[in-house]
């Protein structure tokens, strides 16, 4: 589903390179964590996968394009397949929860029946029934996190993307996020997620990449945050 | 694509950028309204060269009884007539010619001013007095001065007149007042371009939330940008149709019922240079601001 082949990327003037040699193969269906602390890489990592850069060098394959070749009117057929998820929720102030996971399909140009259906189904399933005209500045952290995770999963897309999507939530919301991303995870889409987040990750026990200074350090299905000696 | 998103996010920038929407249209407004006056003063100086142009006369006054020119030696005789005739058949800048008599130009006198002066015991000027003249006319009214030097010299010749030299005063304020409502307005065109930035990068700004939004779940560029291009497109046909109902304004009310009216030798520009200018400006208008708006888009609103 996401495949790195010695990807290098280095930011025009910078010296050191933000990832570095990096081959990772991330197959239909698998649940990642991205661990490495501030500046290892890991969003540098989630941006090539959304085609926000071009790597330096090496390929990256998404859903077995080769995207980095990839025109860059195609560039938004190819983020309908993926869902993003920030720390910051980044919702829209003005629109209701409805408005705000309508908005992802309206802008792709889905018609309004297909709107109507899917959004109450989608709302149901992050656990958010019933809230669909709330404004955003009216819900918890974790309600919050919930829409954008619904905006992201609207479209169905195939890998669903979340950097540090419990950052700014407490322990026990965080837990709930995680029970939904698992649950995304097994409807068969790929989820990505970068996090540094010790508890969950330990607790999830799902495959975890370690970056640091742009290299992987380690890549372990069922694996925990840190290694026990670190 | 279904446009609803597109025309909501369009009145909510124009309301939410109104003052700046503002000053563009009367930016633009002002700037078209001077290029179409430029646009109609350019065609109304071709218009009066056209007509002055083919009517262009250079008029050879010949020598009369006590002429006012010290270089003549009384009236003409024949032989000098036929010398400068003769001049006058051979030159090819002569497109053709004709001698008005005394009598001739005697009546004109009299049906300009009226037979009252020349009648009664004191006339003013009579038969005699008037001189004979050579009307000529040329192959190419700019190519006037071969002819009036192969002319001037000759005996009998008194005096050579030169409608171009009384026009020429007339053109040149048509091309002082051209020249400076395209220079005002190329001043006001770059204000414009200036002003259609500052507008579409504040709209960016306000909408950079939803740009991203849009970005990360796969908006086309086309339909995250479409709002940018349709504010400037609202913008450039409201100070489009400004400026033409000033230029409207002033053909009727400049040109048709005043100017005309008192300067009635010249041929005035009418309703197809008017809707020439117009077209110009509708060309013009749309792309003052969609340009910059292109420009300014790639860089904000890039996928």
């Amino acid at each position: 589903m996401i495949r790195f082949e010695k990807v290098t990327k280095t930011y025009p003037g910078q010296g050191h390179a933000a990832l570095r040699d990096v081959s990772v193969d991330v197959e239909k269906g698998e649940f990642i964590f991205l661990v490495g602390s501030s500046g290892s890489g890991k969003s540098t990592f989630l941006r090539l996968v959304l085609r926000e850069y071009r790597p330096t060098s090496g390929r990256v394959y998404v859903a077995g394009k080769e995207i980095n070749r990839m025109a860059g009117w195609k560039v938004p057929r190819l983020r309908r397949q993926i869902g993003t998820v920030f720390q910051d929720f980044r919702l829209l102030p003005n629109k209701t929860v409805t408005e705000n996971v309508a908005f992802a399909l309206q802008v792709i140009g889905k018609s309004r029946g297909h709107i109507n259906r899917v959004v109450p189904e989608t709302l149901e399933l992050v656990g958010l029934d019933g809230k669909g005209h709330r404004m955003p500045d009216e819900l918890s952290g974790g309600e919050q996190q919930r829409v954008a995770i619904a905006r992201a999963f609207v479209n169905r897309p195939m890998i669903l993307i979340a950097d540090e999507p419990t950052g700014n939530l407490d322990p026990t919301t965080s837990v709930g996020i995680m029970k939904l991303l698992d649950r995304i995870n097994r409807t068969g889409t790929t989820v990505v997620m970068a996090t540094h987040d010790a508890g969950i990750v330990d607790q999830m026990r799902k495959r975890v990449i370690e970056l640091d200074h742009g290299t992987v350090i380690r890549d372990e299905a069922q694996g925990v945050y840190g290694l026990p000696n670190r | 694509m279904p446009l609803r998103y597109v025309f909501t996010e369009l009145f909510q920038g124009l309301r939410r950028n109104l003052s700046m929407h503002l000053a563009v249209v009367l930016t633009l407004f002002v700037s078209l309204t001077l290029v179409g006056l430029g646009v109609l003063l350019n065609q109304q100086a071709a218009k009066a060269e056209a007509y002055w142009g083919s009517q262009l006369q250079i008029t050879v006054f010949l020598c009369r009884d006590r002429d006012d020119n010290p270089s003549c030696n009384g009236e003409v005789t024949d032989a000098q007539k036929e010398a400068i005739l003769d001049v006058v058949e051979t030159n090819p800048e002569v497109a053709g010619h004709y001698l008005e008599s005394k009598e001739e130009a005697f009546e004109k006198v009299k049906e300009i001013f009226g037979e009252e002066p020349f009648s009664g015991p004191n006339p003013a000027a009579d038969v005699d007095s008037m001189p004979e003249a050579i009307w000529i006319e040329l192959v190419d009214p700019r190519d006037f001065e071969g002819i009036t030097s192969a002319v001037i010299g000759l005996d009998g010749v008194s005096s050579i007149r030169d409608l171009r030299h009384a026009l020429a005063p007339i053109y040149a304020s048509i091309n002082v007042l051209k020249w400076g409502a395209l220079g005002i307005a190329g001043f006001l065109v770059l204000a414009a371009i200036l002003l259609v930035g500052n507008t579409i990068r504040l709209a960016a700004v306000a909408r950079r939330r939803e740009i991203g939004i849009m970005r990360l779940v796969g908006a086309s560029t086309l339909y995250i940008a479409l709002p940018f291009l349709l504010e400037s497109l609202v913008s450039a046909i409201i100070g489009v149709g400004l400026a033409a109902g000033a230029l409207g304004a002033f053909m009727y009310f400049g040109v048709h019922q005043r100017i005309s009216v008192f300067i009635d030798f010249l041929p005035w520009i009418g309703v197809d240079e008017y809707l020439f200018a117009v077209a110009g400006i509708a060309i013009l208008g749309p792309m003052l601001t969609m340009l910059p708006t292109l420009a300014l888009i790639r860089k904000y609103v890039k996928v």
